[in-house]
């Protein structure tokens, strides 16, 4: 039987043994970072993509895993982060690194505000209204042709360079995304373990918890929903940036609910409990992608992208039906627990 | 402002939102039997638009061509509740949100493949020619949509106040366990509800084609607006979600007719994502209700 999204369900108080998850962190950053010695630009750029998926993926966890709040429109930050780059590159000529900085102090503005009255309301309307935006957002993009190019896109955003090497280098763009993906790993794990992730996990009714309690223990629910709300609009934002440096031209359709949807499909995958969910849900979701862009047309023929859109929504359904807890669950049962002593009272 | 310039957006409000109102009823419908928060309604507006193009341009007559897509759409929304709603019944609001975004996007998929990327249209029903009011012109669709809207609206109350059917549907949301102790079927009433809002959401498809066409990728501005519309009105009673429909309809047609440049689309949806910040329940309930 169903009951409540069990992977928001089962989230261990403490992650994971803290030695084992900072193997985990040393072992996959190794593996990260030596994969493109051997690999070949195709798997290089496959995984770059794969990067940008990861950190959004994380910032969806922090708010639906942990917070306990959906949002089915977070292409809109997304999109906030690339067109705020972009502007700020093209239309006020600063330095990228700058603009990425800035796109993601203006995101996150947007964020507090948006989130410091939406939160005002609860649960399914939460969600119609997280979509609303996207839609908001979208046609917002579409039509500032002045600022952003409407809906032909914008185009030429310079490259982010750093010491001879520029984002038109593909290898420079791998490290990039990914060595930021690990850090935001790292925080993201260790926010899970402070004050204000036990806060967030108390007031998560999928997990078990409730809001009305916390609020009678002392806990700002507004403050942390709204911060929950913040910090994934900023994760984002920051992928937004480096997407919009990276491909150098971006348009509205990029940022709309299908991508709002996908991401939201890879946090269900790899499961809310803890930030490595994204890691397993955006892995194996844009893996799966490429293999059906590459093998499907070639099999059956038809347009590509049809059949990753019915693979997107048919792993959504089975996932929900039969892994309700994501395939995190999975490795949480296969990893012996040895859970800290400090959380357990 | 001149007065044919205010009968124009009058005209194009009361279009608009004739539209929202019936996506809006769409949504209502299910939700009103199951408390199920469809976000796959607006793939069911899509299907019936495509489908009424597609069957149109193979020769078959109009009224035949949208018979065949509201049946085909029906099936696909028996198709949503019975292998994957029904299975899922004892879950969370929120797992059956997702489960509809599946859904949605497998038909959207569908869509894409069978029928690719291109645009199709519609001529508007039997050739209906524009008529010219006092120097503000409507577009020959223009009064079959206010028509059909109309019709179905009657229809819905008809049915649900006046019906056994439409009673025992009504039963069903309102007290689960007293309806089932009655002996009605739940899970056949729900079942009903989603062909019942399939069906409906074909029939708002084919109308609104041949004002906006459609292509496999509209969806979901179709559902939002739909959404939109169902709650800023109050989702609980259908008066409400016409309400709901018209008042975005007439803010889009204002916001277009006052700031040219496609504002309008992000406007109206921002205004109305506001009256629901400061509205909760929607205009029509009082507050402290549910």
């Amino acid at each position: 039987m169903l009951v409540g999204v069990k992977a928001l369900k089962e989230i261990p108080r403490k992650v994971t043994s803290a030695n084992l998850q900072s193997l985990a962190i040393a072992l996959s950053a190794i593996v990260l970072l030596t994969i493109p010695l051997g690999a070949g630009p195709y798997p290089i750029t496959v995984m770059v993509d794969m990067g940008f998926y990861t950190i959004i993926t994380m910032g969806i966890i922090l708010l639906m895993g942990f917070a306990g709040q959906i949002s089915l429109g977070h292409a809109a930050f997304f999109g906030c982060g690339a067109y705020a780059s972009g502007v700020l590159t093209t239309q006020y000529h600063l330095s990228p690194w700058l603009a990425l900085f800035l796109a993601a102090i203006f995101t996150g503005g947007i964020a507090t505000i948006i989130g410091r009255f939406m939160f005002r309301l609860r649960g399914l309307i939460l969600a119609g209204v997280t979509l609303a935006l996207n839609l908001v957002f979208f046609h917002l993009v579409s039509s500032l042709v002045g600022l952003t190019g409407g809906a032909m896109g914008m185009m030429n955003i310079p490259p982010l360079s750093l010491g001879g090497f520029t984002s038109q280098n593909l290898l420079f763009n791998y490290y990039l995304v990914w060595i930021i993906a690990i850090l935001l790993l790292v925080f993201s794990l260790n926010l899970a373990n402070s004050r204000a992730g036990r806060a967030l996990r108390s007031m998560n009714v999928h997990a078990g918890g409730s809001e009305d309690a916390a609020q009678v223990l002392g806990i700002d629910i507004m403050k942390y929903k709204v911060w929950a709300f913040v910090l994934s609009a900023v994760y984002a934002s920051i992928a937004g940036s480096i997407y919009a440096h990276y491909t150098r031209i971006i348009e509205p359709g990029t940022f709309f609910v299908p991508l709002s949807a996908l991401v939201v499909i890879m946090a269900i995958l790899g499961g809310m409990a803890s930030p490595w969910g994204a890691f397993l849900g955006a892995g194996l979701i844009i893996g799966l992608r490429e293999l059906l862009r590459e093998s499907m047309p070639v099999l059956v023929g038809g347009v590509t992208g049809s059949y990753e859109l019915i693979a997107y929504g048919i792993i959504l359904v089975v996932a929900l039906l039969f892994l309700p807890q994501g395939l995190i669950s999975i490795v949480h049962k296969a990893v012996p627990k040895k859970r800290a002593i400090v959380n357990e009272s | 402002m001149n007065f044919s310039v205010a009968l124009q957006i009058l005209i194009s409000g009361l279009n608009l939102g004739c539209i929202y109102a019936a996506l809006g009823l769409g949504f209502f419908v299910v939700y009103s039997v199951t408390r199920v928060f469809n976000l796959a309604q607006g793939e069911f507006v899509m299907l019936g638009g495509m489908l009424t193009a597609s069957f149109y341009t193979m020769g078959i007559p109009l009224i035949p061509s949208i018979l065949l897509a509201v049946i085909i759409t029906a099936l696909a929304g028996a198709g949503l509740y019975r292998f994957i709603m029904y299975p899922a019944r004892k879950s969370s609001g929120v797992t059956k949100v997702f489960l509809t975004v599946g859904f949605a996007l497998a038909i959207e998929g569908i869509a894409l493949r069978v029928w690719g990327w291109e645009f199709r249209s519609l001529p508007a029903f039997f050739n209906s020619p524009s008529i010219q009011l006092w120097e503000a012109t409507i577009f020959g669709q223009t009064p079959w949509v206010i028509g059909v809207t109309l019709l179905m609206v009657i229809g819905l109350f008809f049915f649900f106040g006046r019906t056994i059917q439409g009673k025992a549907l009504r039963a069903c949301a309102d007290e689960p366990l007293g309806a089932r102790m009655m002996g009605i079927s739940i899970e056949r009433m729900a079942l009903f509800s989603f062909i019942l809002a399939a069906g409906l959401g074909a029939v708002v498809g084919a109308l609104i084609t041949p004002l906006t066409m459609t292509s496999y990728s509209v969806g979901w501005p179709l559902t939002i607006k739909g959404v939109l519309a169902a709650f800023v009105g109050g989702i609980t009673r259908a008066e409400g979600v016409i309400l709901g429909g018209l008042v975005f309809g007439m803010i889009e047609a204002i916001t277009a007719g006052l700031i040219p440049g496609g504002y309008h689309n992000a406007i109206a949806p921002g205004i109305l994502i506001l009256v629901l910040l400061f509205r909760r329940h929607g205009l029509l309930v009082t507050a402290g209700r549910e």
